[in-house]
């Protein structure tokens, strides 16, 4: 009577154990902090991940992460860079996915880098700071075309494209041609846009 | 295996959105060398201080594609309550199911295999007219919308001529 339940157990521990390693792979995103040590997590892993400290995240990355996402705090992107090996795009992506950074246990304490900019509050201006994107026209090289599409729409008032615009294809069997199909279509886009802006600019000064 | 799945399905939908493009939408890959980065041009919904803009966007797919769903960032100003400030656009279609923090997303809206690029382009596109103001991205532009529609919209109309060079 006594013997049956202790095997028992010594299975049901087993298993456990072969379940729990077997797992714990796949389950050690979900873990929670407090339940592992960045110390034994790095023990446990076999040294196939270099034991962290505060200082191994690279300042660059975490710098850059926050410059994504101003609202985060710099020490919960050092605790989850170091957590997924340094990978910013792990940490982008789980932000982006709408999962919230893990909270670091007390006994994460890093060198937090100085924020290269003043501070991430609000800017004193209306004005977004970010860097400034260059045009489309810029962009796509495009101000010889505008030019010249700006005399033909003066002069005609459908912008010659070509005979049988409509009827070209969109779709070629050839990628070097689908290539420069898409390049055409969105030349037109943006081209196109900008006539119809200026035109209203025009109109708007006739008025 | 899946990422020969993942271009493939890329490129049918590559195919599909250039037989039959919506609306005001052009999309397709930077360069078919790689199959997973996408540039996309979505004009400015019309009614809206979007109206008559162009705006281009970046869409980065991963290996797993469609279980996992795209990113998009938007490379040019964009000043809209559900875009961070870097460009990435946050809605629900980016989003998988499961990955909602805040519990307002209906599964429906959210990212699964059955959407598209098509798809997620066109709910950008009325996300632009509409923004959706339970969750800021950018907290500053939403605050604007909210307080200050005025000067919101003198900002985005700033930005569509800006963006085209104007």
């Amino acid at each position: 009577m006594a013997e049956a339940p202790s095997v028992n157990l010594f299975q049901a521990i087993a298993i456990l154990l072969i379940g729990y390693f077997a797992v714990r792979g796949v389950l050690s995103f979900f873990r929670s902090p407090s339940s592992n040590s960045p110390s034994s997590t790095s023990a446990a892993s076999g040294g196939h991940r270099p034991a962290h400290n505060g200082s191994r995240v690279n300042p660059a990355h975490v710098e850059q992460v926050a410059q994504m996402f101003p609202q985060l705090n710099r020490r919960n992107i050092m605790w989850d860079l170091q957590r997924n090996g340094g990978s910013v795009q792990a940490t982008t992506e789980r932000v982006l996915s709408g999962r919230s950074l893990e909270v670091p246990p007390p006994s994460f304490q890093p060198i937090l880098p100085q924020p290269s900019t003043s501070t991430p509050t609000r800017p004193a201006s209306s004005q977004p700071r970010k860097p400034s994107h260059p045009d489309l026209i810029t962009r796509y090289n495009l101000s010889s075309k505008v030019s010249s599409s700006a005399e033909t729409s003066s002069s005609a008032a459908t912008p010659s494209e070509g005979t049988g615009a409509q009827k070209r294809p969109a779709w070629s069997a050839n990628k070097a041609e689908r290539q420069a199909l898409l390049q055409k279509r969105r030349e037109e886009m943006i081209l196109a846009a900008r006539r119809k802006m200026e035109e209203k600019d025009k109109a708007g000064k006739a008025s | 295996m899946a990422s020969s799945v993942a271009s493939k399905r890329l490129f049918q939908e590559y195919r599909t959105i250039t037989n039959d493009p919506p609306e005001g939408i052009t999309a397709g890959p930077v360069t078919e060398d790689d199959i997973y980065v996408w540039e996309a041009l979505i004009q400015g919904p019309e009614g809206t201080p979007f109206e008559g803009g162009i705006f281009p966007a970046e869409l980065k797919f991963p290996k797993d594609y469609p279980l996992a769903p795209p990113t998009m960032r938007f490379t040019c100003d964009m000043w809209h309550p559900n875009v961070y400030p870097n460009g990435m656009v946050c809605i629900s279609i980016l989003h998988a199911p499961g990955d909602d923090p805040n519990h307002y997303e209906h599964a429906s809206e959210r990212w699964s295999p059955i959407q598209s690029v098509e798809k997620i382009l066109i709910s950008v596109m009325s996300m632009l007219a509409e923004p959706n103001d339970e969750s800021p991205a950018n907290v500053d532009a939403a605050r604007m919308w909210r307080e200050r529609r005025s000067d919101y919209e003198k900002m985005v109309r700033d930005n569509v001529r800006k963006g085209l060079g104007l």
